[in-house]
């Protein structure tokens, strides 16, 4: 009855938010960001999610950055998404047979894939918020997706400029502003009916959702940015309003530590990023919430290079007499890495018999190259990305069975992404997506046991993104 | 009833912080340097040299409020109008006419001093 009430509800705010925003001319029908700080889309973005050397500081200025002269904004600042996909791939998906037209989940057309509802924008006077209410098409239901609220300041330490704040979020690495960490990192949408490889570490979205912390981050001179985060299990307690909707499957046993360090330099109008972020969290063996629970370390490194080519690279500090200006243009290169090495300490499951190791790992690793183009007729761009998870073999863990399981019970995969993309305006963008398995869930042929390959899994993804 | 009394104690924390600052803030300072902070330091910098933390990131350089060319080039109606109506990526502000006022009074008593100091501090060198 409340989940009925909760999605009428839903679906009125969702209707109420296009109401609103959809009769309003083009400079005003912007997504609530825009509309606050009187600034285009692109000024924090590449290209929408990815976000531009400016996007960033707006993120750790909390959201609040605004043209108005009141302490807080109103109308609130909705704004709305709708993602309508087409995925086709040979294999299985979701778990079933291929797109067997009584399951849903296996549905080759998601129309719509998701459509949310944002709070985005300033809540009053330096707190801010990013609020997500998603309506999932293919699991047909209703929940609080990614949310980080923040309260921002800033100041000037030892002559240089200091941000600092906090966060209130409920998924680990959401609250970072490099799209090299896991919840913001490429590929920025995928299909959610095709199969993927079975293992993951844990930082890398197992706990989106299943958790709510606050951490407190400082980040000074455009240089040095450091955060710690403590989670706790969203399952119940003051963090469980921001799991709504969201089975907890992954109950944390406890505080769960998040840290992140990351040093930022500009040259002209080069950006270079290396950091590292990290967790520590107990977890107790799937349907338990108490008794023991295993240890999962995770230790990440990134990096991020970011080419803007559209802002003026005169404008430098230190620019030598005589050296040529150069002059803004419209092109634009990001690329991202990120290693995550997680160790696993069965301490409940292999007493359990779930596991044929005491202790395994899993080393994962991930890298893309983006390259946009500011035409006048929109943005056009593409990316190609590599992904690999490699890790020690258990054959309890990773079992045979059709289509998700491992012959080998190896948990490693590798393979290729390639996306082309296309904006033909500001807040619309098109997306054509394939990713080509070399390896899946630890072999190239007859990966489950029941003759599967991996390029069986391969999977050509279309998608209409829209920010309104 | 403990859910409730730490729903509470976590609201009640997040609504003190604001609060607190804000009313430090408005005994210390002026209207004009609240509404400095809150809407041109980013840019502008707290010093108003024109290196805030968003500065460098952005497309076109934020002025140099410090700088005596800014002074000489812009008048208060000059300042006024930029702020209502934008320029190159500054946004135009939608505020209230005594809002504008106090902010242009800010940065006048603050960083035309500072100017002025500055240009002391060479000569006696």
């Amino acid at each position: 009855m409340i989940g009925k009430k909760l999605g009428t509800t839903f679906f009125l705010l969702i209707g109420l938010a296009l109401f609103l925003l959809l009769p309003l001319n083009t400079a005003q029908a912007v997504p609530s960001f825009e509309r606050q700080t009187g600034m285009p889309c692109n000024e924090c973005h590449t290209v929408f999610p990815e976000l531009t050397p400016f996007g960033r500081i707006f993120k750790l200025g909390g959201y609040v950055m605004s043209k108005s002269g009141k302490q807080y904004e109103f109308p609130p600042p909705l704004a709305g998404m709708v993602q309508l996909s087409y995925t086709d791939s040979k294999g299985l998906t979701s778990g079933v047979a291929p797109f067997d037209s009584t399951n849903r989940e296996t549905d080759r057309s998601n129309l719509p894939q998701q459509l949310s509802l944002f709070y985005g924008g300033r809540v009053y006077d330096k707190f801010g918020a990013f609020v997500q209410g998603t309506y999932d098409g293919v699991s047909n239901k209703i929940f609080l997706d990614l949310t980080d609220i923040r309260y921002s300041r800033n100041t000037i330490l030892w002559d240089k400029n200091l941000i600092y704040g906090l966060t209130l979020n409920n998924s680990p690495t959401v609250q970072d502003v490099w799209n090299s960490t896991p919840v913001w990192g490429f590929p920025y949408a995928s299909s959610g009916v095709a199969s993927t490889p079975t293992a993951g570490t844990i930082i890398d979205g197992a706990l989106d959702q299943q958790v709510g912390g606050i951490g407190a981050y400082a980040y000074w001179n455009n240089l040095i940015y450091l955060e710690g985060t403590v989670y706790r299990t969203a399952r119940n307690g003051i963090t469980r309003p921001l799991g709504v909707g969201t089975p907890t499957e992954q109950v944390v046993d406890g505080a769960v530590p998040y840290w992140r360090l990351a040093l930022e330099q500009r040259r002209k109008n080069h950006f270079f990023t290396v950091g590292t972020y990290g967790m520590q969290a107990d977890i107790f063996p799937s349907g338990n919430s108490s008794g023991p629970s295993d240890r999962f370390t995770d230790i990440a490194f990134d990096a991020q290079y970011q080419y803007m080519g559209t802002i003026e690279p005169e404008q430098m500090e230190g620019q030598k007499a005589g050296e040529p200006q150069a002059k803004a243009n419209k092109h634009i290169i990001t690329a991202h890495a990120t290693w995550i090495h997680e160790n696993q300490d069965w301490k409940a499951s292999f007493p359990l018999g779930n596991t044929a190791n005491s202790s395994d790992f899993l080393n994962t690793f991930k890298m893309n190259l983006n390259y946009y183009y500011r035409s006048s007729s929109g943005d056009i761009g593409g990316s190609i990305g590599y992904f690999s998870t490699t890790g020690k073999t258990d054959p309890l863990l990773y079992s045979s069975n059709p289509g998700d399981g491992s012959r080998t019970g190896s948990p490693n995969s590798d393979g290729i992404i390639l996306e082309a993309d296309y904006l033909p305006w500001e807040k619309t963008k098109i997306s054509l997506q394939y990713i080509i398995y070399n390896k899946f869930n630890g072999a190239r042929t007859n990966y489950d046991g029941f003759d599967r390959d991996a390029s069986d899994n391969n999977t050509l993804y279309a998608l209409v993104w829209l920010m309104i | 009833m403990k859910r409730i009394l730490g729903g509470a104690v976590v609201l009640l924390f997040l609504g003190a912080v604001p609060l607190l600052a804000k009313s430090f803030e408005g005994n210390e300072y002026g209207k004009g340097k609240t509404l400095y902070e809150d809407k041109c330091d980013f840019c502008h910098g707290i010093r108003g040299d024109g290196k805030g933390p968003a500065a460098e990131p952005l497309l076109g350089h934020p002025v140099d409020l410090t700088g005596s060319g800014f002074w000489k080039e812009s008048g208060e109606s000059v300042i006024e109008d930029t702020i209502k109506n934008g320029k190159e990526m500054m946004p135009a502000f939608n505020l209230e006419p005594n809002q504008i006022k106090d902010i242009i009074q800010y940065m006048s008593h603050t960083f035309k001093k500072t100017t002025q100091e500055n240009r002391g501090g060479r000569k006696e060198k």
